[in-house]
């Protein structure tokens, strides 16, 4: 707690020659590439696979981005100190939410007939559902989600940056720090009901007549498990690239690491929950979605989903050393990024053979379509992504509470 | 200089305990307020225990003899439900479950404070818990003895209830592994046998405390015993800290396992209202929210009556309305995605399910349940209100209420239209009022009781968390008199002698 003898880091800036900086061009290329290639197939005969690829690819980018804006209004509230030496990377992540309505727009304009069976089909049930699944109120309900996403993420970042250039002008950072601490508290709110029926929205309702209360928190789960994952990933990768180098220490990282873990057994509890309550219950209705994840190879991947995404990390991240040292917890989180994309793929895959292939039953077949896709949504948001943190400083320098983060300690 | 008197408050008011102080946007505010040594703290943490029986302050007496009125009350009632059996109460069929179930899973619900405090919230270093979590870890014991009689009562012929372990013998009967049920058995069990172990651990340098004080005979052996010979080494202190965070640890998975399988004892049937995949997480919110409620609805006044102002400030008080605010809106996210999920399956026994809730015969319960546990918390968005000692005491009582309405909901309103319209019916109490007061009895007797014999704060935890405790604390470095240099420390030192 002494705090005087903790100088305050000088390595703040992206150097010129670091990959980073390189990261827009690089994130473009892939962009043009991996999402032109889809999205061209989603003009011929594949459209189908095309746009479920796509959406599998915007979903799980969209979840670490959404993770980050959650963290984040979360963070802010809490006051928490030991995180503002990281915070800056969340709000550069959860700063490039407005571009994903642009990503998200071939979905509504290119792939939804073929994505969602409601906007064609009819049945008894669909028509008792079409006060909510029609396409001009869902329309309406993803304008909403964007509009509210885009002005609360660009205040939180823009304040934050306004802080760094104030140096010790106390007055003006106690009002513009005061002023998102009364945004944030209510965007946590917002942040809870836009990204659950954003998720009942775009994957839920591609099985439009199932239906689960606890999905908005499956994917709260899985989105911020992804988010801590990443920020480790990418605090090391700064460091590496020379920045940060004595700000984030192996406490720090302790800390994610610690995250990590405990949202690894979030997840399994609330996919868990939501398992066994339809398995045991038995209601035909409700095990539709368990019973097209059963066939066609699908099985497989039902079964390794608590092992893979669950045991495993949980018994490897469980230990403190692992959360401490740099490779070792590098690892983990490399292993719980490709389980999250496993685990989204498990979400929107299967309702593509269902019938988005007219075949009336899942049949597991990765396509190239679904790399194509994976790394043009990765390209576009890391292009945004390192264009910003090129711009303006990774750590909010001028945080009051950053001296605590600098000087903190598990004990 | 440091106060001989511990019972007289610091002149300064910014340092009395129920003003609020500006949040800092930088820094934390103290823990403690006042001018206290270490010794003081003891002082005023004991001053309670250590009263001569014969000098207990009349307005306990009448609390305890209360209490106990309504304890040796529950003594009748369960004597004359065994003999009558559940008769005497107005379930029916289709109500089946109704007031033993609902008083089970509330008192159980309640427990989870304790546990949330002690464990998650040590976990995530929330310092400000320290005065608070003895007391709830209290709470949560009593909560669990209360919710255990409900549900060992409801069987019926309680003499049969051993069938629920799984004890081998003669007859070859086995429980009913496959019975959500039967794991309540194994975790309430488990529940209460970590909590105990965890609050013991907490309470076993203090009993050393009290054993160290001790004038009479009778209370050196009575604290003795319990302080199983702790010295307060070094190596003590270095193993009670290893086993703290151990304890702390396995109570943390227990906060949400717990609940999860209240909640599956509703979910995993196929009813309209009880089978819905959002229960678990939706009941382990709930439970800390009726819990914290609890917690307050206890210290407030204990803190007026007992002269721990200063221990648990308004800044405690706002803390835990902050998690009010925070479960009780994650229960009404959770009481609107069923009714949206309803409205959105297309299902119509779902639909008519929770329009029958909030317009049948039972809407008021409904409405009585919205407005405590979800309409009124929000005012807790407001600082003004959120310091608000008075009102939070009252909101409190609401979110007591409100939850305990929450369980008679989803058990009875779901129970009493059943499928077919001939099998409706409409549950109405008969004795089940004499059964909820009398575990009331029960908690407060054993609650009180705690209060006056055991220390009601974590002592040395509590010292921990104040400036004083800080190795590199500004008050050792300019000698008795220390500056206060960081703002947070107030004025005047601590005399060397009482460290």
């Amino acid at each position: 707690m002494s705090h005087h003898e903790i100088q305050k880091p000088t390595d703040i800036t992206i150097p010129d020659t670091s990959l980073f900086a390189k990261l827009p061009v690089i994130g473009g290329v892939l962009a043009v590439v991996g999402l032109g290639a889809t999205l061209g197939s989603a003009m011929g005969a594949d459209k189908a696979r095309a746009m479920f690829s796509y959406l599998w690819a915007f979903e799980s980018v969209l979840a670490l981005v959404l993770g980050a804006f959650g963290f984040l209004v979360i963070d802010i509230t809490v006051r928490s100190q030991w995180s503002i030496v990281v915070r800056r990377i969340a709000e550069t992540m959860q700063a490039t939410l407005p571009f994903f309505f642009v990503l998200w727009l071939p979905i509504a304009l290119i792939g939804m007939h073929e994505l969602y069976p409601w906007t064609h089909e009819t049945d008894a049930i669909l028509e008792r559902k079409r006060w909510f699944l029609s396409t001009g109120f869902w329309w309406g309900r993803a304008i909403v989600y964007f509009v509210l996403w885009t002005v609360i993420s660009r205040f939180l970042y823009t304040s934050s940056v306004k802080l760094d250039g104030l140096g010790d002008n106390q007055a003006e950072k106690d009002k513009i720090i005061k002023r998102t601490w009364a945004v944030a508290a209510p965007g946590i709110l917002i942040y809870a009901l836009t990204q659950s029926f954003a998720a009942v929205d775009w994957m839920m309702s591609l099985q439009p007549h199932w239906y689960s209360t606890i999905y908005g928190v499956y994917y709260f789960s899985s989105s911020i498990l992804v988010f801590f994952a990443v920020t480790t990933l990418v605090s090391m990768a700064l460091q590496r690239a020379g920045v940060l180098k004595t700000a984030i220490t192996p406490e720090h990282f302790h800390d994610l690491g610690k995250f990590t873990f405990g949202f690894v057994i979030f997840w399994a509890y609330i996919a868990f929950s939501q398992f066994i309550l339809i398995w045991y219950a038995n209601i035909p209705e409700e095990t539709e979605f368990y019973m097209l994840r059963m066939e066609g190879g699908w099985q497989w991947v039902s079964y390794a989903l608590p092992v893979l995404h669950f045991a495993l990390p949980f018994l490897y991240l469980v230990s403190r050393q692992v959360k401490r040292a740099r490779w070792p917890l590098a690892l983990g989180c490399v292993w719980l990024v490709l389980m999250h994309l496993l685990d989204m793929y498990w979400l929107i895959l299967p309702a593509y053979g269902a019938h988005g292939g007219g075949e009336h039953h899942a049949h597991l077949a990765v396509s190239w379509l679904d790399f194509a896709a994976l790394l043009g949504m990765v390209g576009a948001f890391l292009a945004v992504f390192g264009f910003l943190l090129k711009k303006n400083k990774v750590i909010a320098i001028n945080d009051p509470r950053l001296a605590d983060s600098l000087a903190h300690e598990n004990y | 200089m440091a106060t001989a008197n511990p019972t007289t408050l610091p002149d300064d008011p910014k340092l009395r305990g129920d003003v609020v102080l500006d949040e800092q946007t930088g820094g934390r505010e103290p823990l403690v307020r006042g001018d206290y040594t270490f010794h003081d703290i003891t002082e005023r943490v004991l001053a309670v225990n250590e009263k001569p029986i014969a000098q207990t302050p009349s307005p306990f007496k009448f609390g305890i003899a209360l209490a106990a009125a309504g304890f040796a009350m529950f003594g009748g009632y369960v004597g004359y439900l065994i003999w009558e059996g559940p008769g005497i109460w107005g379930n029916n069929t289709p109500v089946a479950w109704a007031w033993d179930i609902v008083n089970f899973v509330f008192w159980v619900g309640i427990g989870h404070a304790g546990t949330l405090i002690s464990a998650i919230l040590y976990l995530f270093r929330q310092k400000w818990r320290t005065s608070i979590n003895r007391y709830a870890e209290a709470m949560t014991i009593f909560a669990v003895l209360a919710a255990g009689s409900c549900v060992v009562l409801h069987t019926g012929r309680v003499w049969m209830d051993y069938y629920l372990f799984p004890i081998p013998n003669q007859m070859g009967l086995w429980p009913n592994f496959r019975s959500p049920l039967e794991w309540d058995v194994f975790a309430v069990n488990t529940y209460l046998t970590v909590s105990l172990l965890f609050w013991f651990t907490g309470l076993v340098p203090d009993f050393a405390t009290l054993r160290d004080r001790a004038t009479v005979k009778w209370r050196r052996l009575f604290y003795g015993i319990l302080s199983l010979g702790w010295r307060g080494s070094m190596r003590h202190w270095v193993t009670y800290e290893k086993a703290y965070q151990i304890l702390a640890g396995f109570s943390a998975p227990l906060v949400l396992s717990v609940h999860t399988i209240v909640s599956f004892d509703f979910a995993v049937s196929q009813l309209p209202g009880w089978h819905t995949t959002i229960f678990p997480p939706y009941f382990v919110a709930g439970a800390i929210f009726s819990g914290f409620a609890m917690v307050l609805t206890l210290m407030i006044p204990a803190r007026e009556w007992l002269g721990l102002k200063d221990l648990v400030t308004v800044k405690h008080i706002e803390n835990m309305n902050k998690i009010i605010l925070v479960t009780g809106s994650m229960v009404g996210y959770a009481y609107g995605m069923e009714f949206f999920v309803a409205a959105y399956s297309g299902n119509q026994y779902e639909g008519f399910t929770f329009i029958n809730r909030a317009g049948g015969p039972y809407w008021w319960a409904y409405w009585i349940m919205m407005t405590c546990n979800v309409i009124t918390p929000q005012l807790f968005w407001f600082k003004k209100f959120r310091t608000n000692v008075k009102l939070t005491f009252v909101l409190s009582i609401f979110v007591n209420i409100g939850m305990w309405f929450e369980r008679f909901v989803i058990t009875v309103t779901s129970l009493h239209r059943d499928a077919l319209v001939s099998s409706w019916d409409y549950f109405v109490p008969v004795t089940e009022v004499l059964f909820l007061t009398g575990t009331f009895g029960l908690f407060f007797f054993l609650f009180l009781l705690f209060i006056r014999f055991f220390p009601v704060m974590a002592m040395s935890e509590v010292k921990g968390v104040m400036p004083q405790a800080n190795p590199h604390w500004e008050g050792y470095q300019h000698g008795q008199h220390g500056h206060g240099a960081s703002g947070a420390v107030p004025a005047g030192a601590v005399a060397q002698k009482d460290l």
